[in-house]
């Protein structure tokens, strides 16, 4: 009897998909207010970005203080190839995440063999590098003025400009990217990262590729990230430097840290409260911000673990989404292969 | 014959590494004694610079009054820092979890709360726009040395922040609580064997660090006659850099590795704008991390 037949165990997905696909579009629509899908958008793209940093900070165990600086990199390339080469959204989605992730394995071919406090200390320079270009090269990147998106989404020559059309193109694009991480995550693959994280000189001595591990989630986080960059240099149609600044990085870490480090659905859990809360607290003014911070805080004080901890979401998606959860003989869960 | 030109860089850079170099010290400070990096620093010298700017637009003291009140609120601000966002992740006291990066790590992600907090804070408080100093005490009045033209800031940076500089020296070398301070960043575990109080001394180097980097920013604020509640950022970043190249816990490290980012950059401001002279800070902390790991004039150490 293979258990991922029965109908109970796939519920908080289906759930969790119904959500995204039917049921929050019709309260959209029922509202009917570009405000509140953008803000919907906005909260998707984020979602994004924190488990793409869940997979380099959470799963292999790497603090990285410059993320937003990819993300900047695929939205830019991204504008740069709409508004120069005039490629449509069919080619730019694909093309900046890969660009992203090409910048990503240059910089981490010379940096990628520091550990701990310097591996931080050396993405953040890499961040900010990448930031300074993105403001000061006034002639490709048109500098603090920003590049104005003209082209919509359109794939594949259906127009999907519209409010629900951007929505659901997001949504898709957003849940295929977690799911692929999803699966990453919680692999063999997966394994040999957390490996990483709890003793790279152990994993090494076990023989683990540590270095060229390190490289390869530092590239695919990247790839995930510039997607993520598309998306939203297409949602908003204007992008500048300062969406992309160490002040972005920071809240996807706070994301990624609020929900639960090394836990895919923390990563999700983070994304809509840092993002939502703040909408939320629109009436507090000036306020909202600081609550940013004061929600890292008291999370880091009294839930080390986050809200929804490594623990607990790998019992969770063992339950839930066991179809090809390989066991040993006793009967021990490992992961997918 | 020199192009009186690059002097004058020279000069500019120099009293711009200097305070680099008081920012610096806070951070290697802090680094000797726990191991940790505080990120909240560059906030230090923020408050400082704005408690500098209160006092000045509140009562127009001579312009010292304002570098005490600095110095006052980054003790005091060193020593709130320290509980708020350090104390409470020392649950346990013995080697492993002192050293464990679960403790690295929670601190460095409170502090980073804390510093976003407090720079929020300060926009609400002063609001986001760059505040400018009263004419009278901007540090700039020119004074001609030979061929150079110089401003009297360069010289009050550069004498205030060596009087520091020796000061902190004296405080090392020379009292107890110096004594203290080197003996837990040697050894915490040895030195409370020895019956140091830790906890206090770790306070001690909050405050002394911070009163350091609080100088530094109300100096970088007269010279410049610009305060905003975001300044702190970038020198931050810098000292941080420096404190890098110097090997961590060095700190006549620091300060020389201070000084040659300080003179680096007012030299790239030559060649290129001063937008890219970022860049500058960056690529030598990329470069060291690359060849030289453990810093310029750190000591060997196990793994990087």
């Amino acid at each position: 009897m293979n258990a991922s037949k029965s109908p109970t165990r796939l519920i908080v997905p289906a759930l969790v998909l119904l959500a995204v696909f039917a049921a929050l579009p019709a309260v959209l629509a029922s509202f009917d207010r570009g405000y509140f899908y953008q803000i919907a958008n906005l909260s998707l793209i984020f979602v994004l970005l924190a488990s793409s940093l869940h997979l380099v900070t959470g799963v292999a165990g790497l603090l990285h203080l410059g993320h937003a600086a990819f993300y900047g990199v695929g939205a830019y390339t991204a504008a740069l190839l709409a508004t120069k080469a005039g490629l449509g959204f069919t080619f730019t989605l694909p093309l900046s995440g890969l660009v992203a992730a090409l910048i990503a394995f240059l910089v981490a071919l010379p940096t990628m063999r520091l550990v701990s406090i310097y591996f931080a200390v050396a993405t953040l320079a890499i961040g900010q590098m990448l930031y300074l270009v993105m403001l000061n090269w006034v002639d490709f990147t048109k500098g603090p003025n920003g590049i104005i998106v003209t082209k919509g989404l359109n794939l594949f020559g259906f127009d999907l400009s519209g409010r629900l059309g951007t929505y659901y193109t997001v949504a898709a694009v957003v849940t295929l990217c977690v799911i692929a991480i999803g699966r990453l995550s919680h692999s063999y693959y997966g394994n040999a990262l957390r490996s990483i994280r709890e003793d790279d000189q152990c994993a090494d001595a076990m023989g683990v590729r540590t270095v060229r591990l390190k490289m390869e989630v530092f590239t695919l986080s990247a790839f995930f990230a510039g997607v993520a960059g598309s998306l939203w240099a297409h949602m908003t149609g204007y992008i500048s430097p300062g969406d992309f600044k160490f002040s972005e990085s920071i809240l996807i870490l706070a994301m990624i840290v609020v929900g639960g480090l090394g836990s895919l659905p923390g990563a999700i859990i983070g994304a809509l409260l840092l993002i939502l809360l703040p909408e939320g607290l629109r009436g507090m003014g000036d306020f909202r911000n600081i609550m940013v911070g004061v929600v890292m805080f008291l999370s880091i004080l009294f839930l080390p673990k986050g809200l929804l901890g490594e623990v607990s979401a790998l019992k969770l998606v063992r339950q839930q989404l066991n179809a090809a959860w390989r066991r040993t003989d006793n009967g021990i869960g490992i992961g997918w292969r | 014959m020199i192009d009186p030109y690059y002097l004058q860089q020279l000069a500019i850079g120099l009293s711009l590494g200097m305070t680099y170099a008081l920012m610096a010290i806070g951070f290697t400070l802090i680094f000797g004694v726990l191991n940790v990096v505080n990120f909240a620093h560059g906030e230090v010298y923020t408050l400082g610079a704005f408690a500098g700017l209160v006092l000045i637009t509140a009562s127009a003291p001579p312009i010292f009054a304002a570098i005490f009140a600095a110095l006052a609120i980054g003790a005091f601000a060193g020593f709130s820092l320290e509980r708020l966002a350090f104390k409470p992740f020392r649950r346990f006291t013995d080697e492993a979890s002192l050293k464990s990066r679960a403790m690295r790590e929670s601190t460095l992600l409170s502090s980073l709360a804390v510093s976003i907090i407090v720079r929020e804070g300060l926009e609400i408080v002063f609001g986001s726009q760059m505040r400018s100093v009263p004419f009278e005490y901007l540090i700039n009045t020119p004074v001609r040395v030979g061929p150079v033209i110089l401003v009297t800031g360069d010289f009050i940076i550069f004498a205030v922040s060596a009087v520091m500089l020796i000061g902190l020296q004296y405080l090392l070398r020379r009292t107890r609580v110096g004594l203290s301070i080197r003996a837990v960043s040697n050894n915490p575990l040895g030195a409370k064997y020895v019956g140091i109080d830790t906890d206090r001394t770790i306070i001690m180097t909050f405050v002394v660090g911070s009163m350091m980097g609080a100088a530094a920013g109300i100096l970088v604020g007269l010279y410049y006659g610009a305060i905003f509640p975001a300044m702190g950022f970038v020198p931050g970043i810098k000292a941080f850099v420096a404190m890098v190249m110097g090997g961590l816990s060095s700190i006549p490290g620091a300060v020389i590795c201070a000084l040659i980012l300080g003179i680096a950059e007012s030299m790239a401001t030559t060649f290129v704008s001063s937008g890219w002279s970022d860049m500058v800070a960056y690529g030598f902390l990329i470069l060291t991390l690359i060849f030289f790991p453990s810093g310029l004039f750190g000591a060997g150490r196990e793994r990087v």
